[in-house]
């Protein structure tokens, strides 16, 4: 059993350079690899010993994989590996244009129930959205490669809005689901 | 005798040393075992050659029937007879709905948490009647392959919660059987389908049963399998589509009373009957005749995709939310499995086929796929295949987390977050002073804990008082492998601990009996347990003995012709009771077998006939003496 995943960085245990632009493919057969070595199912007859620590291992793993893929949490801790903490629930952006837009996102949402077809429409703004948040990934990764800290701490806190608004679509189009359902 | 085998974690075990190791899929409909035998795996036939067992128990009078037996009595005993209990595994009193009144056996009124079933033989729980379908595939699999297993993995829906799971592991545990790794059902079809070997990309596990839909986006990556997102209905299947069937005849027929249970029962029959004969012809005549009144009619393909297309657009809403989660759109998907006897409806495959553009697959018999599945897993688990690269990952299928104020739940783990995993979040203390902490644990979806799942509370006390907002409790949820949860709370400036293995409330650890059968399969008891069956196997053996050598010296003289079928039948009951493993069963049928033969018993006193050992023995029959004397008194002769 490898000893050094709990003291590896998520970057290094999928051996990755320290950068925001990941290769997805990569860390998903990185990931494989390292649970292939790691995960509970290969010490069914180990010690209790070995069983605990393939756990804890397993578990750092996935929330490796998972802050890898998510590109807010993926920002937040290459901002936290050059020592900037950032707490979100306590600050925001104050782009006065990208809060307005924010806003008639909001209210088209709460809306939606009265267009013809909701679901459609629900998909349809997933797809500007993610085109959009694509757009902020980008810029962000310029501003944290130009070590421009506060731009990139900036970006953050916009594509926090951006996966917010994308939460909501998705439960809305659950609730909707739901409904359909009966 | 089994073999005790310990192995390095990582290093091969030698090959002659192949351990005993079975799939079981526990079905509402139906269940199944599989083993890999000879590096072929293989669904296990019961002694008629049939092998599927109906997930079906009957509660007789001192005996219990499962499979085909107890589908026998669904008609002439449904209050008896328990059909599709896997819907009420892990289920409190208040999740048993409206909907579930067209099973015709009533629940009790108790005041635990667990819902039971009225019985002749008393309460019963779904774990329980469980177990018993567990036993009769246990034995199935020990008298067809000859030694005893090692474990079994056991396959649950994707969508089980935690209690779901928690009560299958008690079920498995009351039938003795070590359970290697609950594996999700779809995940179990997928390796069936051996999409594990050299294929990448996403698939979509379409799984309709009985009584549970779900469905799961695996991505599959060099031998690993790993769950993306799963989604379904645990009370959506084949059953509902019996449902609406019946209903419909009923409202074709317009029968008197067809509210009677056993009545209803047969048209569920009929309807069920249908349904599948028109997955074969475009058309099929009904023909009931009951006391209720008869009917005559057709069902053709039309009318029952009319019937059931709504059913299905149930389970498309449910792919829908899964591919989101998943983030996949349809084109992304690769390959669609087809599981569940259920997709056997054409008007499934059709629509299926139609929402992911794509043909499903169904090459494997639908029914068997998963118990497969199970087989190959359990085998790779057991170390038979040392240098399999199979790898199965999984997710949590519901978000954990815990109360906050105001009746609010706060999510520490999400939906569909690979496990195993841990997780730890921090809180602290509302008023100044405060000394004590309740943790309570919920599983859901929304916001609100009145409409999440409680799955435990515990508290945490004793930390040094402080003002509010000083202390820090860090609260760290801990997921392993199967998907089972351990909460623990620890305040941070004083060290105080607490935590909890969450047996969710409607687990079988929740009430005093059922803590009594938990113990009862403690292995000491356990031990116990097999030395007085077969104490009670070897006295029934000398009974019957003793009792032929008697008939054949003077039965002819003795009995009349009725007389004589009337001791016949008690000896045929103790001859099948005896094979099984229920010791007071066997007991209750030497009783009857010793009634039986009262007269004749007495006759033969009478008669004065000396037949030395078998005379005395006889003699035993009208005797009140316990079996330990007996015995006893046999060694004496001796």
């Amino acid at each position: 059993m490898p000893k050094d995943i709990l003291t590896s960085n998520f970057f290094e245990l999928f051996e990755l350079p320290v950068s925001y632009d990941v290769d997805l493919n990569k860390i998903q057969q990185h990931y494989m690899a390292l649970q292939k070595q790691v995960h509970p199912d290969k010490y069914t007859s180990g010690t209790d010993q070995e069983k605990r620590l393939s756990m804890q291992q397993t578990s750092w793993i996935n929330e490796a994989q998972a802050t890898l893929k998510d590109p807010v949490a993926r920002a937040t801790y290459l901002l936290k590996l050059k020592g900037t903490d950032i707490n979100l629930e306590n600050e925001t952006t104050m782009d006065a244009g990208f809060l307005m837009r924010q806003l008639e996102v909001r209210e088209r949402l709460e809306n939606i129930r009265d267009e013809k077809d909701p679901l459609v429409s629900l998909d349809q703004m997933s797809k500007e959205l993610k085109s959009a948040t694509e757009d902020m990934m980008k810029s962000f990764s310029e501003a944290y490669e130009a070590d421009e800290i506060d731009d990139a701490r900036e970006w953050i806190r916009k594509l926090q809005f951006m996966q917010k608004a994308k939460n909501e679509i998705n439960s809305l189009s659950a609730d909707l689901e739901d409904e359909l359902m009966g | 005798m089994a073999l005790i085998q310990i192995a390095e974690p990582g290093q091969s075990t030698t090959a002659h040393q192949h351990r005993l190791a079975v799939g079981i899929d526990l079905g509402t409909t139906n269940s199944l075992v599989a083993t890999v035998r000879s590096g072929e795996v293989d669904t296990l036939p019961d002694v008629d050659g049939s092998h599927l067992l109906p997930s079906i128990v009957h509660y007789g009078e001192g005996e219990v029937h499962v499979g085909t037996r107890a589908q026998q009595y669904s008609v002439s005993d449904p209050w008896n007879t328990i059909v599709s209990v896997k819907r009420f595994m892990g289920r409190g009193a208040e999740d048993i709905s409206a909907k579930d009144e067209h099973y015709s056996y009533t629940f009790a009124e108790t005041d635990s948490a667990v819902p039971r079933i009225k019985t002749r033989s008393g309460n019963v729980s779904a774990v329980e009647v469980s177990a018993e379908i567990l036993k009769n595939l246990k034995q199935r699999a020990i008298k067809t392959l000859g030694d005893e297993l090692s474990g079994a993995v056991i396959t649950v829906p994707a969508y089980f919660d935690d209690a779901q799971r928690q009560a299958t592991k008690d079920a498995a545990k009351l039938a003795d059987i070590n359970v290697l790794r609950l594996l999700n059902e779809p995940t179990a079809a997928a390796v069936a389908y051996g999409l594990d070997t050299g294929n990448e990309g996403v698939i979509a596990v379409y799984d309709l049963g009985g009584g549970t839909f779900d469905i799961s986006i695996l991505r599959l990556n060099k031998g690993v399998f790993e769950v993306m997102a799963t989604g379904g209905n645990s009370s959506l299947g084949g059953d509902d589509f019996d449902y609406v069937i019946a209903q419909w005849i009923n409202e074709q027929a317009d029968f008197s009373d067809a509210d009677d249970p056993a009545f209803r029962r047969l048209v569920m029959q009929h309807a069920r009957s249908a349904k599948e004969a028109l997955a074969e012809h475009d058309s099929v005549s009904i023909n009931i005749e009951a006391v209720n009144g008869s009917w005559q009619g057709a069902l053709d393909r039309n009318k029952l995709k009319d019937l059931l297309t709504p059913l299905v657009k149930q389970t498309l809403m449910s792919c829908r939310r899964a591919m989101r989660d998943a983030d996949v759109e349809n084109e992304d998907i690769r390959e669609v499995v087809m599981v569940g006897g259920s997709t056997r409806t054409l008007v499934v495959r059709e629509m299926v086929a139609d929402f992911f553009q794509c043909q499903p697959l169904t090459s494997i018999d639908p029914d068997k796929v998963v118990a497969t599945g199970a087989a190959l897993q359990a085998d790779v688990l057991v170390g038979n295949k040392p240098d399999d690269e199979m790898l199965l990952l999984d997710v949590i299928p519901l978000s954990l987390g815990i109360e906050t104020m105001g009746g609010l739940v706060e999510k520490i783990i999400h939906r569909n977050t690979a496990i195993p995993v841990a997780k730890a979040q921090d809180f602290t203390t509302y008023k100044d002073g405060q000394t004590a902490m309740a943790v309570h644990v919920l599983q859901g979806e929304r916001e609100l804990v009145s409409d999440c799942r409680s799955l435990a509370r515990f508290e945490l006390r004793g930390f040094p008082p402080q003002v509010a907002g000083a202390a820090r409790i860090r609260v760290t949820f801990q997921v392993d492998a199967d998907g089972l949860l351990i909460v623990s709370a620890r305040e941070e400036n004083s060290g105080v601990e607490a935590s909890v293995d969450v047996k969710p409330s409607y687990g079988l650890s929740d009430s005093e009996v059922e803590s009594m059968l938990r113990e009862s399969i403690e292995h000491a008891e356990h031990d116990m347990h097999l030395r007085t069956l077969r104490e009670q196997q070897v006295e029934a053996e000398r009974v019957i003995e003793a009792l032929d050598s008697a008939i054949d010296s003077d039965g002819d003289q003795l009995l009349s012709e009725d007389e004589r079928q009337q001791i016949n039948n008690a000896r045929q009951v103790l001859v099948e009771t005896k094979s099984g493993s229920d010791v007071d069963a066997i007991e209750r049928a030497i009783k009857q077998l010793e009634a039986a033969c009262e007269v004749y018993v007495a006759r033969r006193m009478n008669t004065n006939i000396k037949t030395a050992m078998q005379g005395h023995s006889i003699e035993e029959y009208a005797s009140e003496q316990s079996l330990d004397a007996k015995a006893a008194e046999a060694k004496v002769e001796e």
